[in-house]
């Protein structure tokens, strides 16, 4: 069986610069990769290629088998590729319930047509994703529960990341793609998130989770399979204590650090 | 926990409420088209303009207002429907009020239709005129030119408009922001260019003798007798008029309500996460122009045919604004809000030709107050409430 996500030789040019440089990366189903690597290593440009908001200048995705490389971010978010961003993006003048009835969206998109002339089936389809949200809310999350009629945008920076999962998962993806999540958290409120993560494992056993993390508290939490990327290449993929003793990475940390310091 | 339920009032005290905020409102719009004494406009402006203000003040007792009205919904449609079948009996001779009241429901239709891209979407569409010109052109043309009748020529015009509008929108929905903006303005420019320089759509002298609709070999030129009493006959275009804003009325309440509504809502919110959540961004926004394009057509059409002469005049990129303002000052996807809006933008400047060489001056010192006291709009956007919140 294939694995359900395969970057085979993938390199993304921006002019002369060359942010993913023949990267190659599998993740199977169910399975959870913690990706790390110094800043400017190509980490988000691979969740953008892979999420199709970016066009791999070279080499092809592949997901479930099927090439996916030129697939447009809407069609892959119907296909099962969800991703969080690096800075929260909620649509914040809306409910919480909202928002995850809009990352809902795929499942029969509406038309304009269809509401106006069958508005009771738009109306059903409508409050049947209101309960299924709030179902699904229901399943842990915090408080986000109790807040579910408040506008994102009153949410604390927690609450907002959880949301952004929540959202990303409302359609049941098959691989979801989370761009430094625990960023800004507070001690405790990394490990709320590291229990959702670990909720979310269990509830949903097929769903593979890429996680672009700085935070070694949350790469510990999930050490058995870590990647380490640096200027555009994949260095290492290993356990959590084996990839740090790894010279590659020892040499990618520290000579940014070295860097940084001249 | 449920989000703070307003206090409601009991059920008498509730529907006295509601009655006496409809007969409130209808008296002030009444006082206000009658109005011929500068004293009098200024009085009725300065008492709107502190009744929003106390809004302001009190959010809370609006949400109440609101709470009441959708409490008794049946009440006050009926009477506000009785309300508006009666003006053209209550207007009596005063024919000038009927057709101010015409042109504030076309305008309406044409404010709400715009509201799926401003208001839903963040669209900033500067054509309006474009589509509502090619209706009105178009209908003018199949009637004048090859004798079609209107009930036929509407349906054909808001086609003809609807995929011209595909065609623009197709290239002109892959911009974003100020380039959308500018493409729409160029739009509108170029559409009122061609209305002016082509030979058969009249050039600068536009097209006259529109013919005037019949409807069971009833002419919309002559008197209407209903209920033994006679009315002008600028009574007939008003029921059209009114039934097709009803119609427009209905439409946004739909789409507003629904998961199309949520998909403007997320791309006005950010268009980058609403592809991440999977909607077709440049499809939804063509959709939006569309179903703005299909109404403000109509209203064309309709406008054309009441008014029996157009010229390229009726509609340069300032009608465009003019709506704009209607949306934005009203309150941006709230349909409530936008009604108010056009009403109010399409009678206050005939209201200041009292005030002469002042008017404009007058005019755009209101809409900044209005701005400055209701940032939002008269009526902002609300949040959606689902099953028990409701």
């Amino acid at each position: 069986m294939n694995p359900l996500l395969q970057v085979e030789g993938v390199a993304m040019h921006f002019g002369g610069l060359v942010a993913l440089d023949h990267l190659d990366l599998t993740v199977a189903r169910g399975e959870l990769v913690s990706i790390i690597g110094p800043n400017g290593s190509g980490k988000s440009t691979l969740f953008n290629v892979i999420s199709g908001f970016y066009s791999a200048t070279r080499g092809r995705v592949m997901l479930d088998g099927e090439d996916i490389t030129r697939a447009s971010a809407h069609r892959l978010r119907d296909k099962g590729i969800a991703r969080t961003f690096q800075s929260s993006r909620l649509f914040l003048d809306l409910s919480v319930l909202d928002n995850i009835i809009i990352g809902m969206h795929t499942e029969k998109p509406p038309t304009v047509l269809g509401v106006l002339f069958r508005p009771a089936n738009a109306g059903r389809e409508l409050n049947d994703c209101a309960r299924r949200a709030e179902a699904l809310l229901g399943e842990g999350f915090g408080t986000l529960y109790e807040q579910r009629h408040r506008p994102a945008g009153t949410l604390a920076q927690a609450d907002r990341r959880r949301l952004e999962i929540v959202r990303s998962i409302a359609r049941g993806p098959k691989l979801l793609l989370l761009d430094e999540p625990s960023v800004g958290m507070a001690e405790a409120e990394t490990q709320g998130f590291i229990d959702d993560i670990a909720r979310l494992r269990v509830n949903f056993p097929d769903l593979a989770i890429a996680l672009i993390e700085h935070d070694m508290r949350v790469v510990e939490a999930f050490a058995d399979n870590v990647i380490c990327i640096d200027q555009g290449r994949v260095i290492v993929r290993g356990d959590f204590s084996a990839v740090r003793k790894h010279a590659l990475v020892q040499e990618a940390y520290l000579g940014k650090a070295a860097h940084a310091d001249a | 926990m449920e989000p703070d339920a307003p206090k409601r009032p009991g059920k008498g005290a509730a529907i006295i409420l509601t009655l006496f905020f409809q007969i409130t409102v209808a008296l002030f719009i009444y006082a206000l088209l009658k109005a011929e004494n500068a004293v009098v406009v200024a009085l009725l402006l300065a008492s709107l303009g502190a009744s929003f203000w106390a809004v302001s003040r009190n959010p809370a007792a609006l949400d109440q207002l609101a709470a009441t009205l959708r409490q008794h919904r049946a009440m006050a449609l009926t009477l506000t429907l009785l309300i508006l079948l009666a003006v053209p009996l209550l207007v009596g001779s005063d024919v000038y009020i009927l057709h101010l009241l015409i042109l504030a429901q076309l305008y309406a239709v044409l404010a709400l239709a715009l509201n799926f891209q401003l208001g839903s979407a963040n669209i900033p569409n500067f054509a309006t005129s474009a589509s509502y010109g090619i209706g009105a052109y178009a209908s003018a043309l199949l009637a004048t030119g090859l004798g079609i009748g209107f009930w036929l020529a509407v349906p054909a015009a808001v086609l003809i408009a609807t995929l011209l509008c595909l065609a623009v929108g197709l290239l002109a929905m892959r911009a974003r922001d100020t380039h959308l903006a500018l493409v729409t303005i160029a739009f509108a420019v170029v559409v009122h260019q061609l209305l002016n320089t082509l030979e058969w759509t009249g050039g600068a002298n536009g097209l006259s003798g529109i013919p005037v609709p019949t409807l069971f070999g009833h002419s919309f030129a002559d008197p209407l007798h209903a209920l033994g009493i006679q009315l002008p006959s600028q009574a007939n275009f008003y029921y059209l008029s009114a039934a097709l804003l009803a119609v427009m009325i209905l439409a946004a309440r739909r789409l507003q309500a629904s998961r199309v509504g949520l998909a403007w809502n997320a791309i006005r919110a950010d268009e980058i996460a609403a592809r991440a959540q999977g909607i077709d961004v440049t499809r939804y926004k063509v959709t939006a122009y569309l179903a703005d394009a299909a109404f403000a057509a109509l209203a064309g059409a309709i406008y054309a045919a009441y008014i029996s002469y157009i010229s390229p005049e009726n509609f340069t990129f300032l009608l465009s604004v003019t709506i704009m303002t209607m949306v934005i000052v009203g309150g941006m996807d709230n349909i409530a809000g936008v009604l108010i809006g056009a009403f109010l933008i399409t009678v206050l400047p005939e209201k200041l030709r009292l005030f002469s060489d002042y008017r404009l001056f007058i005019f755009a010192g209101i809409v900044i107050a209005f701005l400055l006291i209701r940032p939002q709009g008269l009526f902002p956007k609300r949040l959606r409430t689902y099953g028990a919140a409701a």
